[in-house]
């Protein structure tokens, strides 16, 4: 059969039919829409982002002019760290509507700071934003389900299934023109607000043709389930129940009961048990003995083991030391955090294979580095700068060099790695 | 027999639900020849001309078209065949030229306008009404559009199922003067219908149908139409029975 002229036949064909003509135009607009929010909410982080950068120099200038010693200028400046959306972050917002992309730092103890706004957006990471990601691995093929399932059950109910069979003389080649022109249809509706925000936003080539390339390979992947169990002798309400079932089990069932179970098999302490430990162990340090708290830091900070605290007032370098040892004292709890959401992350990446909705989900969110793995190298970066602070303050506060705004230029940059 | 039989069932017998639907029937029609199956409803005739379209294989017997044993080759079968179902139902969202050039094109036909304005006229299908959506027509205007198809196929054979059913008298008459041209121009013609007196009419062969049983068969004499009392006869008394 002359593949070309039957393509064109059913193009002809399916260009009569208003219903499917309708969904088509149902998908793209909800697929630029979904982009649309993203662009928006992108576009948002970035300006906010970019105000806040403005503001820190200028900030922290002002602070230090303020300030006539170490101690002080540390304990009144912030340090604004941020992790930029990627340019491809628009389309799967990800991890970062639940954990923070942004932190204003000081100098004092970092585990609070970090585990502060934990919680991120509690709706959010409940029901999901409706970005491109999540439309494309739930919504589209319940479009595909609702088009395909009656492609031969309807044309058996209209009596017309013998006849349509008896003239093209074969069985399976006009289902599979139909069904695959159908979902071209749909799949083109997807991915074309995609191409169009892609090339408005300098999104990288290769980001887009792989994000392109897992969308069509999914809806692929749906449009044959369809076509296997629309070629079921069924009747039209019996496949499509059939079909919504293998969604609900593919796209919520599998992904959910597995998160219920590796958040069982994998705990994981949480964001505010560490914040509250590290609280009450600097909270506790003013009233523990001096020697108490440098013995611990001196652990840590043998350089400094020479230093003795001054009169018996208030002293700066016993004050970030008690900071310090808060943050040693939540490690345990904090390094178990990051373990723990490295391996569900691990656990639910092998669970995704059971899960085509939740796999593709997973991929675009990789590409847009607005996954746990990109959400680890932030709060690694956000260390390792508060790390940097701490090398650069340190010697000034425990050697007590004189007080000096200049030297200020020489204060750790924060700049993101992406 | 000969080369000149193109329709052919041999002890056929098809199982449908695990019900014995045909029972061993055998029958012939040759080319030029209008055969029609005359039977109660649930007799099996519609389920004989889709065992000829290969929807259905023989648990026993076999069924060839033109000499060759249709399930060896059924696309080359259904490609000799034009098949009127029983309930012909066309797209309803389509008008009668885009429905006819629907089904062409996926025998892989030319739109022909001119042939296809002939044959609407010839099964009498008003001209006003050809470019309106098959959900404004009537049942015999429906019909008429798939009996046009049928004869637009331009196969050697033609399996028709009731194709006079929602048919108004005159277009019952002219369908049978379309049959007959159609046979004299050496077409083969295996038509079911419930219409004794019209079969008796167009038909050279009638056969009996009576649950899956062929029990009776019926040729014209040369010249002459079949009798119409003995197979009205024939009929009642089978069921009567
Ligand atoms: N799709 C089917 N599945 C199972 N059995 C069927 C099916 N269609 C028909 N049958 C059975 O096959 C038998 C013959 O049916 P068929 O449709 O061939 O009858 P028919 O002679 O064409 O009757 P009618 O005059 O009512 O059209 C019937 O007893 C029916 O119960
Ligand atoms: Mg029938």
């Amino acid at each position: 059969m002359n593949i070309a002229s039957a393509l064109i036949r059913e193009a002809r064909f399916v260009s009569y039919d208003r219903v499917f003509l309708g969904w088509l135009l149902v998908v793209f607009l909800f697929a630029a829409a979904a982009i649309g929010s993203g662009l928006a909410e992108t576009q948002h982080q970035n300006e906010t982002i970019q105000h806040l950068v403005e503001a820190d120099q200028r900030d922290r200038a002002s602070e230090y002019s303020k300030q006539g010693d170490w101690g002080s200028a540390a304990y009144y400046s912030f340090h604004f760290t941020y992790d930029p959306p990627s340019d491809f972050a628009y389309a799967a917002m990800g991890q970062r509507d639940a954990v923070p992309w942004k932190h204003r730092l000081r100098m004092l103890a970092l585990e609070g700071q970090i585990y502060e706004h934990d919680a991120g957006n509690p709706e959010l990471a409940l029901i999901g934003r409706f970005d491109f990601a999540f439309f494309v691995s739930f919504v589209v093929p319940l479009v595909l389900i609702f088009l395909l399932h009656d492609t031969q059950a309807s044309e058996r109910v209209a009596g017309r299934f013998d006849l349509l069979v008896a003239t093209t003389g074969t069985d399976g080649f006009l289902w599979w023109t139909r069904v695959f022109l159908r979902s071209g249809g749909i799949i083109v509706a997807t991915i074309l607000p995609l191409i169009f925000a892609g090339s408005l936003n300098d999104t990288s080539f290769s980001t887009l043709i792989s994000a392109i390339g897992y969308v069509i390979v999914y809806l692929v992947f749906w449009t044959i389930v369809c076509i296997w169990f629309s070629s079921w002798r069924r009747s039209a309400p019996v496949i499509l129940s059939a079909l919504i079932g293998v969604w609900v089990l593919l796209g919520t069932i599998v992904p959910a009961g597995g998160r219920v179970f590796i958040d069982r098999i994998v705990p994981v302490p949480s964001g505010s048990e560490i914040l509250l430990t590290q609280r009450e162990a600097v909270n506790d340090a003013w009233d523990l003995p001096v020697e108490t708290t440098m013995t611990a830091f001196f652990e840590r900070h043998a350089e400094w083991k020479g230093y003795t605290k001054t009169g018996d007032g208030f002293d700066w370098a016993w004050f970030y030391a008690f900071q310090q040892v808060g943050d040693q004292e939540t490690e345990r709890l904090s390094v178990a955090y990051s373990k723990g959401r490295r391996e569900r992350d691990r656990l639910a990446g092998l669970l995704s294979l059971a899960s085509p909705p939740a796999l593709l989900e997973r991929s675009l969110q990789r590409l847009a580095q607005t996954d746990s793995a990109a959400s680890l190298v932030y709060e690694t970066e956000v260390r390792q700068f508060h790390l940097a602070l701490r090398k650069f303050y340190y010697p000034r506060l425990f050697r007590e060099e004189p007080f000096n705004v200049e030297t200020f230029t020489k204060l750790p940059q924060f700049s993101p790695a992406s | 027999m000969g080369n000149s039989e193109k329709l052919r069932a041999d002890q056929l017998q098809i199982i449908r639900s695990g019900k014995e639907v045909l029972s061993g029937i055998s029958f012939c029609v040759d080319s030029g020849e209008v055969y029609a199956l005359l039977g109660g409803n649930g007799a099996g005739k519609s389920t004989t001309l889709l065992s000829f379209l290969g929807f259905l294989p023989p648990s026993g017997g076999s069924i060839y078209i033109k000499g060759v044993e249709v399930r060896s080759n059924i696309k080359a079968a259904r490609r000799a065949i034009a098949y009127l179902p029983e309930s012909a139902s066309l797209y309803e969202h389509l008008d009668a030229y885009e429905n006819l050039r629907y089904f062409l094109q996926l025998a892989e036909m030319p739109f022909d306008k001119h042939r296809i304005e002939a044959t609407l006229d010839r099964v009498l299908l008003a001209s006003d009404s050809r470019t309106q959506r098959l959900q404004n027509y009537s049942k015999g205007m429906r019909q008429k559009v798939a009996i046009a198809l049928a004869i637009l196929r331009d196969t050697e054979i033609l399996l028709l199922d009731e194709p006079t059913s929602g048919l108004d008298p005159s277009a019952i008459d002219e369908f049978h003067n379309l049959v007959r041209d159609l046979a004299d121009s050496g077409k083969t013609v295996l038509m079911v219908t419930h219409d004794v007196y019209g079969a008796c009419q167009v038909a050279d062969r009638l056969g009996l149908l009576r649950a899956g049983k062929l029990v009776g068969e019926f040729t014209a004499p040369a010249g002459q139409r079949i009798e119409t009392e003995a197979v009205h006869r024939a009929f009642s008394s089978r069921h009567a029975k």
